[in-house]
């Protein structure tokens, strides 16, 4: 570790383990609600078990991304973090205020909740990943802003290089963005027009930028490429990210009373959208290949690799699937949907926290650059495990979208809803039964963390 | 991936490779729309015709003269510098630039009077096309006179010489670009029936 | 010193392609903004459907349900129940009613929410004006 301060990602990157194995526990049981369907029923309703199952996985995304941001700036701004006390304390701030808001959504009816909290005073509540109370929401501004601070105030005093620049805008677009949760007009067209300002913007461009900086820290740590060819190529990733994604954003505007210029327009952009993803591939081999070191942490290379590859796949194949406003038409609020954005937040998001974490972890633990042998082979399978899990989800889900579009939207005797779920069921088993494989590449992740050993000489 | 320095007796493409990219994702952004228009018009043929009548093609050609009096202007500019003329390279320049303004004003004009006729977006199909394509071209117009503006300045400032001038021939790639656009689009939407 | 030139080259063009995107963006989003009158109908949301709109959000019905095709996707599309339901808000309000408190056993099962007249009505003119929304013909049939 080049720096003292480096050390507050360590709280950071538990917490964000610790909420992700809760996310996937609830996972497990909305799979298992989908095929019986009151399993737990009323004491956790499919809603609150979903609620729940989402904003784990973008807390502790979140808390991810802080964490990456702690490890990587002070070492590329080459200057101890502003104020590393600071960051603890937003540390937990933010994790009892993301308990408690779990607890509340657990623990009282949601519609409680909502009164308890005061939402009436300035409604956000009720909308799909932005199930907060307001209170929270403020709180997360609140814990967002300091860690802004801390973030900026390190850059500001030190060396400013592309990618911790390109990560801050990344983290200035994401609270930037987020504060449009906090408008929640009465005219739901103008509510669903401006939520996706959260959420497209957020996943379909900002976060894309962070994840790219994460991406190309890593490899010039772990592979030896000149920074200036690293860089250069990650403003032409992010330049091709944003140029194809904000006007992307019209793909959402198809069909929910927004005029319909927006078929085409989207339609044309989001098409385009895969091409950064594409060019992260070709980036993440290409540096490899041509790398002037051999890097001990071979598992912390599995996942630099893994990441771009499965974010191709899951948010570009997939998303370019279902994106063309024709096609649209018929898979829109399927099962369709929920294959790409399963696949899609695994590829881009959990993989690269799950690069940083493997290769700054060890650092942090102390060691020179690596674990033991033992350690990154558990590591490794773990990777398999739940990427190749996460394979078999998507093809699944996709399974019971096409059957699920052709049953209810496109065959001439449509079939209800309902009914139709029933006929998709086998698809949901078979997912279910990934899930679990999912989960069990989790738990093997988490043992990978208490295997000892002596760690490889570390070659030049 | 090694960007490889383009010296002034011709490697091909001109200008930095990376610029090569977006101008090939450009396009492809302008060639999806051009097919997208092929493919509606395929299905609205009266519908196209009939609009496309409202159009002001008198407009449209001037504006097309004077897209290719600028690229004209932008080869005399890289000869110059070539030839080691900063000044003159900015001089060429600045006229190109002049050319882009006189465009940006009569589509203007254009935009104006179709609003005054109550036209928008979501009048009709051929509408959305023509309004969306020659907006969006008008805004690479606006991006690619920044564009020659900077290298005219840099110019102007000593930046560019015989040896190393591939700002110029980038900026005039992307200028270059943006006219091919406009010739293409012109007949496709403005004359083609 | 080619290479540094290129980066700042890069540089430009994201820095300049974001802005220019984001300026299109904001200008279709204007756009937009004086052409969705004429496709919300919005001289049509009463106190009572801003309330319904407030029930949905409260009880966090997309939790289950997608409306105009967003949100989860465990129960039906609730855009089109209005017309589904035979154009009837009794139809609907019997349907929210009649939930047993402890569920169908085995089936999927929606909570009871002990909704007051009040509400119940104000969500069923939610649900009727947002069937009247102009949603360029979606979804594709009756089932939503």
């Amino acid at each position: 570790m080049q720096y003292q301060s480096q050390a507050v990602a360590k709280p950071y990157f538990i917490a964000a383990i610790g909420l992700f194995v809760g996310q996937i526990l609830f996972g497990v049981i909305l799979g298992l609600q989908y095929v019986i369907g009151d399993f737990l029923f009323p004491e956790i309703p499919f809603n609150v078990a979903r609620m729940v199952h989402t904003n784990l996985l973008i807390v502790w995304l979140l808390f991810g991304f802080m964490g990456a941001s702690y490890y990587m700036v002070p070492e590329e701004a080459e200057t101890e973090l502003h104020s590393p006390r600071l960051a603890l304390a937003l540390f937990w701030i933010f994790l009892v205020a993301g308990a408690l808001t779990v607890l509340g959504y657990l623990l009282v009816p949601y519609a409680t909740l909502a009164e308890i909290t005061g939402n009436d005073l300035l409604p956000t509540m009720g909308r799909e990943f932005l199930e907060q109370p307001t209170i929270t929401k403020i709180g997360i501004v609140v814990v967002a802003l300091g860690f802004l601070f801390n973030i900026s105030m390190t850059i500001l005093k030190g060396r400013k290089t592309v990618i911790s620049m390109v990560l801050l805008l990344g983290l200035w677009g994401l609270a930037l963005f987020f504060l449009f949760s906090f408008y929640n007009p009465t005219n739901l067209i103008l509510d669903k027009y401006y939520w996706w300002w959260v959420v497209h913007l957020w996943v379909e461009g900002v976060w894309e930028l962070i994840m790219g900086a994460i991406l190309a820290f890593v490899l010039i740590k772990m592979t030896g490429v000149d920074r200036e060819v690293i860089e250069k190529w990650l403003y032409v990733i992010i330049a091709m990210t944003l140029i194809t994604g904000i006007l992307g954003t019209g793909h959402h505007y198809y069909w929910i009373g927004t005029p319909e210029y927006w078929q085409w327009w989207g339609s044309i952009f989001s098409a385009l959208e895969p091409i950064p993803f594409f060019m992260m591939v070709i980036f993440a081999f290409n540096m490899v290949n041509r790398r002037r070191r051999e890097h001990p942490n071979k598992a912390a290379m599995l996942w630099a690799l893994g990441t771009p590859v499965m974010a191709f796949l899951g948010a570009g194949v997939w998303g370019f699937m279902h994106t063309l406003a024709p096609v649209n038409y018929f898979t829109h609020g399927t099962q369709i949907t929920a294959a790409h954005g399963h696949m899609a937040f695994y590829g881009a998001y959990v993989m690269v926290v799950l690069a940083m974490i493997s290769y700054a972890m060890p650092i942090l633990r102390g060691r020179a650059a690596a674990n033991s042998e033992k350690s990154q082979v558990m590591e490794m399978w773990s990777f398999w495990l739940m990427t190749v899990a996460m394979v078999f989800i998507t093809l699944f889900l996709t399974g019971a979208g096409v059957l699920q579009v052709w049953l209810q939207r496109i065959s001439e005797s449509a079939m209800p809803f309902m009914v139709v779920q029933d006929q998709i069921a086998i698809f949901y088993w078979m997912r279910e039964v990934a899930g679990v494989v999912f989960l069990a590449g989790l738990v093997l992740y988490i043992m990978s963390f208490f295997v000892g050993g002596e760690e490889k000489t570390a070659q030049a | 991936m090694n960007s490889s320095v383009q010296h002034a007796n011709g490697r091909y493409p001109p200008g930095d490779f990376a610029i090569w990219i977006f101008i090939y994702a450009e396009l492809l952004a302008f060639g999806i729309f051009f097919l997208s228009y092929a493919f509606a018009r395929a299905n609205n043929v009266e519908l196209f015709n009939e609009s496309q009548l409202l159009l002001n093609r008198t407009a449209g050609a001037i504006n097309t003269l004077l897209l290719i009096t600028g690229s004209y202007f932008v080869v005399r500019a890289v000869a110059a510098i070539r030839d080691d003329k900063a000044q003159l390279c900015s001089r060429w320049l600045m006229a190109a630039i002049m050319m882009a303004c006189a465009f940006l004003a009569i589509k203007l004009v254009e935009f104006y009077t179709k609003y005054q006729e109550g036209i928008s977006l979501s009048t009709n199909t051929f509408y959305m096309f023509y309004l969306s394509m020659t907006f969006f071209h008008f805004m690479h117009v606006i991006l690619g006179a920044v564009i020659l503006a900077a290298v005219m300045l840099k110019a102007r400032n000593g930046a560019y010489s015989r040896e190393e001038h591939t700002g110029v021939e980038t900026g005039g790639s992307y200028w270059h670009m943006v006219d091919l656009v406009w010739i293409i689009l012109f007949p496709l939407v403005y004359i083609i029936r | 010193m080619s290479e540094k030139f290129t980066k700042s080259m890069a540089r430009n063009i994201f820095y300049g392609g974001t802005v220019f995107f984001f300026l299109l963006f904001l200008a279709l989003t204007f756009d937009t903004a004086g052409v969705l009158p004429d496709r919300d109908h919005r001289e049509n949301i009463t106190e009572q459907v801003a309330l319904g709109k407030k029930v949905w959000e409260d009880n966090n019905c997309i939790g289950c349900h997608t409306l105009l095709g967003e949100g989860a996707y465990f129960a039906p599309e609730l855009g089109n129940v209005y017309t589904r339901f035979g154009n009837s808000k009794e139809a609907i309000i019997g349907f929210i009613q009649s939930r047993p408190k402890e569920g169908i056993p085995g089936r999927r099962s929606m909570p009871q929410f002990n909704l007051s007249d009040e509400e119940l009505d104000a969500i069923a003119e939610f649900l009727k004006w947002t069937s009247e929304v102009d949603a360029a013909g979606w979804p594709p049939n009756i089932q939503g």
